[in-house]
C-alpha cells in the first residue's frame, strides 16, 4: 500500500511537470500578444513595448521563461501582466468569491439528484420516469447560458429586482440584516442554474446505476427477506451503486478552481472562472499559467483521492 | 514488510467503513427512511432559505428600501475596467471617465463646446516674433540690411496709424545666445546618426504683439523687400559636431534658421482658491510639473504629441503661467483641458519616498517611473469628486469633494461598475442597480415609457465610413469613388441598421461643431448615374453581369473588424448594392488586432469599413495630410491632395474664429468632392436615465434633467439627484 502511494505520488508529480511544460509552451506559441505589449495598441510606442517586453522576459528563450515562471510562482513573486499585482492573492480572493455558489450548487445537486434518480429507477417506465427523463434531457440540451438569460430576463422584468453581481448595488448602507439577505438572494439564481444542470446530469447517472443494481440477485434476496422498500433501496442497493459517484466526487476538486466561466460572465460574478477567462483574452500569461497549474494539481489530487477511496469502498479492487 | 502494510491498510479501511456504517446505523437500522428524508430535507431547507431572501431585496420602484442614502448615489456601468487613473497616462475610455471626475484642467469645454475658464480664471493669447537679420539682403531702396536700421524701419513702419492696430507692443534688437539642437540623420543603408548642431544667429529682431498675427510676414514685406529671404548666410551660423556630415545637413538649413519664427504665447491666470484632495494648495508649479511629466520620455505619455509644439512653460508667479509655443498652432490651446497632476505627490522626491516605503530596490529602482507609482491606483486631483476606492475589475468608488472651489455635487457618492455583459447592464438598469444605460439602436424602443424612463439622444462626435485605398489604380480617380458612393442607399442603412438612430454625414468634421458645413450636399442615391459614370470611364457590363474593362472585372475586397454588428451589416448591404451595379465585392471580417496589424497599418487593403471618434478642434492633420500616410499612421487611405494639404496647414496657423470657420468649410467641401471615403453616418448616442433623477435649479427647485446644447448629457451632472418617487412637474 505504501509503495503504491509513493509510486503514484511520484508519477503524478512527473505528470504535473509535463502538464506545466506543455501548458507553458502552448500559451506562448498561441497567436496574440499580451495586450500590454500588443503592437496593435495605438497608444504604445515601440520603445515602450520593448521595455515592457524586457520586464516580462517575453523575448527570452522559452525554457528560460518557464524557469522564471516556476521560480516566481514558488517564491510568491509572480505578478500579473495587467496590473503588476501578485498572482496568488488575486486567485485566492476570487476563489473565495466562487466558493458560495459552488457549495450551494454542490449541496443541492448531491442531495436532490439521488432521490430523483432513484425514484425514476424504481418506477421505471412510469409517468414520473418518462417525465423526469424528458425534463433532464431538455435541461442538458438547452445551453446553460441561454437558460440563464431567459431566467434573468423573466425575473427582472416580472419583479424588477436585481439579479446580477454578488450584491445589489447601492445597498451598502442599508441595515446589516437587509444586506445579508441581499447577498443570499444574489446567490440564488447562479446556484440554482448550476444546480439544475448538475441535477439533470447526475440524476441520469443515478438512475442508470440504480437500474443496473436493482436487477441484481441480492436485491431480490433482500426483498425476499421481508425488508421494506426503503431499506432495500437506500441501504443495500444504493451502496453498491455508489462506486462511479465516488470517482465523480474526487473530480469535484478541480471543479473548485474551474469555477463556471459562462455563469460568472453572465452574472458578473467576480469569481475564478471569469478571472481565468479574462486573463486568457488579455494573454496575461502568469495568471493563465498559474490557474492552469493549480487546476492540474487539483485534478491530479482529486483523481488520486478517487482512486484511493474507490479501493477502500470496493474490496474487489486491489491497489497494486 | 510490504504485505504486512497491505494487511494493515486493508484492516484499517474495513474498520473505517465499519465505523462509518456503524455511525449511520442508528439512522438506517432504527429509522430506515432517514437517509431518504435527509436527501430531500437538506435541499428543501436550503432552497427555502435561499428563496425567502427575495422578500428583502430592493427593486426598481423601491430602490431606497431601508436605505435613503441610495438616492444620493449615482451608479454607472461600463464594459471594461479602468487601467490607469492618471490624466497624462491613461489610454482607455473607462480611465478617461474617472479621470474627468477626479482631475480638472486649466480650461474646460462649455455647453457649446467653446473653451472656457476652469482652473485658469482667464487666459490671453499674445505672440513673440523673431525676425532674423539678413546681412546679405538689401532693403527695397538698395541699402544693406543691418540690425539697427531694420529695427528703426520697422518701428517707423508700425508707428504709422494705418498699419498698427495697437497690437504691436515692443520692437527691439537682440543678440540671441547660441543654441544647440540634436537631430538624427539618415546616412544611407538604413543607418541613422545623431548629430548636434550649434546655431549662432548674430542678430534677431524680437517683436512682441498682444495677439497672434499669422500674416505678419506679408505686412512687413514692404519694409523688407521681396528678396529678403534669399542668401541668408545660414551655413556660417551653424556648426556641426561631426563635420563630415555637414553636406547632409546643408539641404535642410532653413529648418534650423527660419527667417521669421512665430512664438505664440498663452498667459494663464490661475485661481488661488483651489486645493487638491489632500489639502495641498494648487499653484503654477503643478502646471509646470504636468507639462514636464508629459514630455518626460520615461513616462511614456500618449499625450506627448499634443504638447510637442510647446517651447517652454514659465512660472510668472504662484498663480500665473506663461506658455510659449515654437510655431503657429491654433489647436494648441485645446490641449489645456488636460488634468493637472499634483507635483508634491509625483515629483522625484515623492517617487523616491515611495520606492523606499514599498521596499523597491536594485534593478527595479532604475526603471521605476510615474507609470509604476501607486498614485495611478489612488489618484489625488482637484476635481468635483474625490477618489475613495478601487476593487479591481469590479468597482471604482468616488465621493463628492466637500472642499471644491466651485459647485459641490449633489451626489454624495459615485460608483463605476464593471459589467462587461450588455444584457447584465440592461438588467441592472431595469432593476434599479444602475442609474444610466446606453441602449443599442434596436433597444431604444423599449424605453419609451415616459413615466419610468427619460431618454436623451445626441449626435456623438464620431462617424462611420467606407475608406478606399486611394493609392490603388482602381480607386485613384475620384469619379470611381463618387460612383461607388452613389450606388449605396445611405438612408436605408440609417433606417434599418441603425433603427433611425443616426444622421447622414457628408464630411470629415463632427456635425455638431462649427467646422461642419451644413450646406454641403450629400451624395445622392442614384445607381443608374453611377453605372453611367463607370461606363464613361470604360467599364462595360460583360456577359456575367459584371463591369469589365481591358479584360478585368471590377472586383475588390471590402473588410472590417469583427465584434461590431453594425459594421457587419453595412458590409453585406454594401456588397449587395454594388453587385446590383455590376461591381464584384468580396467581404471578410478580421479580429481587431489582426485587422490593424495586417491591413490598416501597412496600407494593404482595398476598402474598409471603419469609424472615427473626433475631437472638437478643427485640426485634421493626422487624418488627411499627405505626410501622414506612412506605416501605422492615420491617413491610411493615402489621401493626397496638395490643395487640401495647404488648407490643413493654414487652418493650424489660424487663430481667428471666423477665418477658421470659412477655411474649415472650404476643406469640408473639398474633401466631400474628392470622396476619399464614402461618408456613411454619424450615430446618435442614446442614454436612458431613471425618471426619478432630477436637476436642482439655482432657486433650489427641481427640474427635469437637461443635456447641454452640445449634446453632453453630463454637463450639469453636479446638479443631479434622485428622488424617491417619480416627480410631477
Amino acid at each position: 500500500m505504501r509503495a503504491f502511494l509513493i509510486r503514484n505520488f511520484l508519477q503524478r508529480l512527473l505528470l504535473l511537470f509535463f502538464v506545466s511544460v506543455i501548458a507553458h509552451a502552448m500559451v506562448h506559441i498561441a497567436p496574440g500578444e499580451p495586450s500590454e505589449v500588443d503592437p496593435a495598441n495605438p497608444r504604445m510606442k515601440p520603445e515602450d513595448i520593448a521595455k515592457i517586453r524586457a520586464a516580462f522576459h517575453l523575448d527570452e528563450p522559452l525554457h528560460l521563461q518557464y524557469v522564471y515562471w516556476m521560480r516566481d510562482l514558488f517564491t510568491g513573486e509572480l505578478k500579473s501582466f495587467k496590473d503588476s499585482q501578485p498572482v496568488l492573492p488575486k486567485i485566492a480572493g476570487r476563489f473565495v468569491n466562487s466558493l458560495p455558489i459552488f457549495i450551494c450548487a454542490t449541496l443541492i445537486v448531491w442531495t436532490l439528484a439521488f432521490p430523483t434518480g432513484i425514484h425514476a429507477a424504481v418506477r421505471r417506465g412510469s409517468f414520473y420516469d418518462r417525465g423526469s427523463t424528458f425534463v433532464a434531457y431538455s435541461l442538458i440540451s438547452i445551453p446553460g447560458f441561454f437558460l440563464a438569460y431567459l431566467v434573468i430576463l423573466w425575473v427582472v422584468q416580472q419583479f424588477g429586482i436585481p439579479v446580477i453581481g454578488m450584491r445589489t448595488f447601492g445597498a451598502s448602507e442599508a441595515q446589516p440584516w437587509l444586506r445579508f439577505m441581499d447577498r443570499i438572494w444574489h446567490l440564488v439564481i447562479p446556484s440554482l442554474m448550476s444546480a439544475l444542470v448538475g441535477i439533470a446530469v447526475l440524476s441520469r447517472y443515478v438512475r442508470s446505476q440504480m437500474v443496473d443494481v436493482l436487477q441484481q440477485e441480492y436485491v431480490r434476496t433482500a426483498r425476499a427477506k421481508g425488508l421494506d422498500n426503503d431499506t432495500v433501496i437506500y441501504r443495500h442497493a444504493l451502496r453498491n451503486a455508489l462506486l462511479p459517484f465516488i470517482t465523480m466526487f474526487g473530480l469535484m476538486l478541480p471543479a473548485l478552481i474551474g469555477g463556471s466561466v459562462i455563469f460568472e460572465q453572465i452574472f458578473a460574478w467576480p469569481g475564478i472562472g471569469r478571472l481565468g477567462y479574462e486573463a486568457i483574452l488579455a494573454r496575461d500569461f502568469p495568471l493563465v499559467l498559474t490557474i492552469n497549474f493549480i487546476a492540474a494539481v487539483l485534478t491530479l489530487a482529486g483523481t488520486f483521492l478517487s482512486d484511493v477511496m474507490y479501493a477502500m469502498a470496493d474490496p474487489r479492487i486491489r491497489l497494486s | 514488510m510490504a504485505c504486512l502494510w497491505d494487511d494493515y491498510t486493508k484492516h484499517l479501511s474495513q474498520t473505517y467503513l465499519f465505523v462509518y456504517a456503524g455511525a449511520l446505523n442508528p439512522f438506517i437500522s432504527t429509522e430506515k427512511m432517514i437517509l431518504k428524508r435527509l436527501l430531500l430535507l437538506v435541499p428543501a431547507v436550503l432552497l427555502v432559505i435561499l428563496l425567502q431572501s427575495v422578500l428583502w431585496v430592493p427593486g426598481y420602484e423601491s430602490q431606497a428600501k431601508g436605505n435613503p442614502k441610495r438616492l444620493l448615489q449615482f451608479v454607472e456601468g461600463s464594459i471594461g475596467d479602468a487601467k490607469l487613473l492618471n490624466p497624462i497616462l491613461n489610454a482607455d475610455s473607462a480611465s478617461a471617465r474617472i479621470v474627468s471626475l477626479v482631475f480638472e484642467g486649466l480650461l474646460k469645454l462649455d455647453e457649446n463646446l467653446q473653451l472656457s475658464p476652469n482652473l485658469a480664471q482667464e487666459w490671453s493669447v499674445s505672440e513673440q516674433i523673431y525676425l532674423t537679420v539678413n546681412p546679405n539682403a538689401a532693403f527695397p531702396d538698395g541699402s544693406t540690411v543691418n540690425g539697427a536700421e531694420l529695427e528703426k524701419r520697422l518701428t517707423d513702419f508700425f508707428s504709422a496709424a494705418e498699419t498698427n492696430e495697437g497690437s504691436i507692443q515692443t520692437i527691439r534688437r537682440i543678440k540671441p545666445g547660441q543654441r544647440t539642437q540634436t537631430i538624427t540623420l539618415d546616412t544611407g543603408e538604413s543607418v541613422s546618426v545623431s548629430v548636434e548642431l550649434t546655431i549662432r544667429i548674430p542678430e534677431v529682431i524680437q517683436i512682441d504683439l498682444n495677439s497672434v498675427d499669422e500674416d505678419f510676414s506679408k505686412k512687413i514685406s514692404s519694409v523688407l523687400g521681396d528678396d529678403y529671404e534669399e542668401n541668408l548666410p545660414r551655413a556660417e551660423w551653424i556648426s556641426i559636431d561631426k563635420p563630415g556630415l555637414k553636406n547632409k545637413v546643408s539641404r535642410r538649413l532653413d529648418e534650423f534658421v527660419p527667417v521669421i519664427e512665430h512664438n505664440p504665447v498663452i498667459t494663464f491666470q490661475l485661481r488661488d482658491d483651489v486645493v487638491f484632495h489632500d489639502g495641498h494648495t494648487f499653484d503654477s508649479s503643478d502646471v509646470l510639473f504636468t507639462y514636464e511629466s508629459i514630455m518626460n520620455p520615461r513616462n511614456l505619455s500618449p499625450r506627448t504629441s499634443d504638447f510637442e509644439p510647446i517651447k517652454a512653460v514659465e512660472i510668472i508667479n504662484d498663480h500665473a503661467v506663461r506658455v510659449v509655443y515654437k510655431r503657429l498652432f491654433s489647436p494648441a490651446v485645446n490641449a489645456w483641458v488636460m488634468g493637472i497632476l499634483p507635483e508634491h505627490l509625483l515629483n522625484a522626491e515623492a517617487l523616491q519616498a515611495e520606492m523606499g516605503s514599498r521596499g523597491i530596490s536594485g534593478e527595479a529602482r532604475e526603471s521605476f517611473a510615474m507609470r509604476n507609482s501607486a498614485f495611478n491606483r489612488n489618484p489625488i486631483g482637484t476635481g468635483q469628486f474625490v477618489f475613495r476606492s478601487w476593487e479591481g475589475d469590479e468597482l471604482i468608488h468616488l465621493g463628492a469633494n466637500e472642499n471644491y472651489w466651485g459647485r459641490v455635487p449633489q451626489y454624495e457618492n459615485y460608483y463605476y461598475r464593471v459589467l462587461p455583459d450588455g444584457l447584465a447592464r440592461e438588467m441592472e438598469f431595469r432593476a434599479g442597480a444602475l442609474d444610466v444605460y446606453r441602449p443599442e439602436p434596436h433597444q431604444v424602443d423599449r424605453f419609451r415609457d415616459k413615466f419610468t424612463y427619460q431618454t436623451f439622444s445626441s449626435l456623438s462626435m464620431g462617424y462611420t465610413y467606407i475608406g478606399y485605398n486611394n493609392r490603388k489604380t482602381l480607386f485613384a480617380d475620384k469619379r470611381v469613388r463618387q460612383a461607388l458612393g452613389m450606388a449605396l442607399n445611405n438612408e436605408e442603412i440609417i433606417d434599418y441598421v441603425l433603427y433611425g438612430e443616426g444622421e447622414r454625414t457628408t464630411g470629415p468634421y463632427p456635425k455638431n461643431t462649427l467646422w461642419y458645413d451644413h450646406d454641403v450636399a450629400p451624395i445622392s442615391y442614384d445607381p443608374q448615374a453611377a453605372i453611367a459614370i463607370l461606363n464613361s470611364m470604360g467599364w462595360e457590363k460583360n456577359a456575367d453581369g459584371w463591369l469589365e474593362k481591358d479584360g478585368e472585372i471590377f472586383e475588390f475586397n471590402l473588410i472590417t473588424n469583427n465584434g461590431n454588428a453594425l459594421r457587419k451589416a453595412v458590409l453585406t448591404i454594401a456588397q449587395n448594392a454594388w453587385q446590383k451595379i455590376g461591381v464584384r465585392v468580396n467581404t471578410q471580417l478580421f479580429e481587431w488586432a489582426v485587422f490593424l496589424e495586417d491591413f490598416i497599418n501597412p496600407g494593404k487593403f482595398d476598402a474598409v469599413i471603419l469609424g472615427w471618434q473626433m475631437g472638437p478642434d478643427p485640426d485634421l492633420y493626422q487624418l488627411w495630410h499627405s505626410s501622414q500616410s506612412g506605416f501605422g499612421q492615420l491617413n491610411f487611405v493615402g489621401f493626397n491632395n496638395p490643395k487640401a494639404d495647404a488648407l490643413i496647414e493654414r487652418i493650424r496657423r489660424t487663430y481667428d474664429l471666423e477665418l477658421q470657420k470659412s477655411l474649415t468649410h472650404e476643406l469640408h467641401a473639398m474633401i466631400t468632392e474628392e470622396q476619399p471615403y464614402t461618408f456613411l453616418y454619424a450615430p446618435l448616442g442614446t442614454r436612458v436615465l431613471d425618471k426619478k433623477i432630477v436637476m436642482l435649479e439655482d432657486d433650489d427647485a427641481y427640474a427635469p434633467v437637461q443635456s447641454a446644447p452640445s449634446g453632453d448629457l453630463y454637463y450639469y451632472f453636479d446638479r443631479w439627484r434622485k428622488l424617491e418617487h417619480v416627480p410631477i412637474f
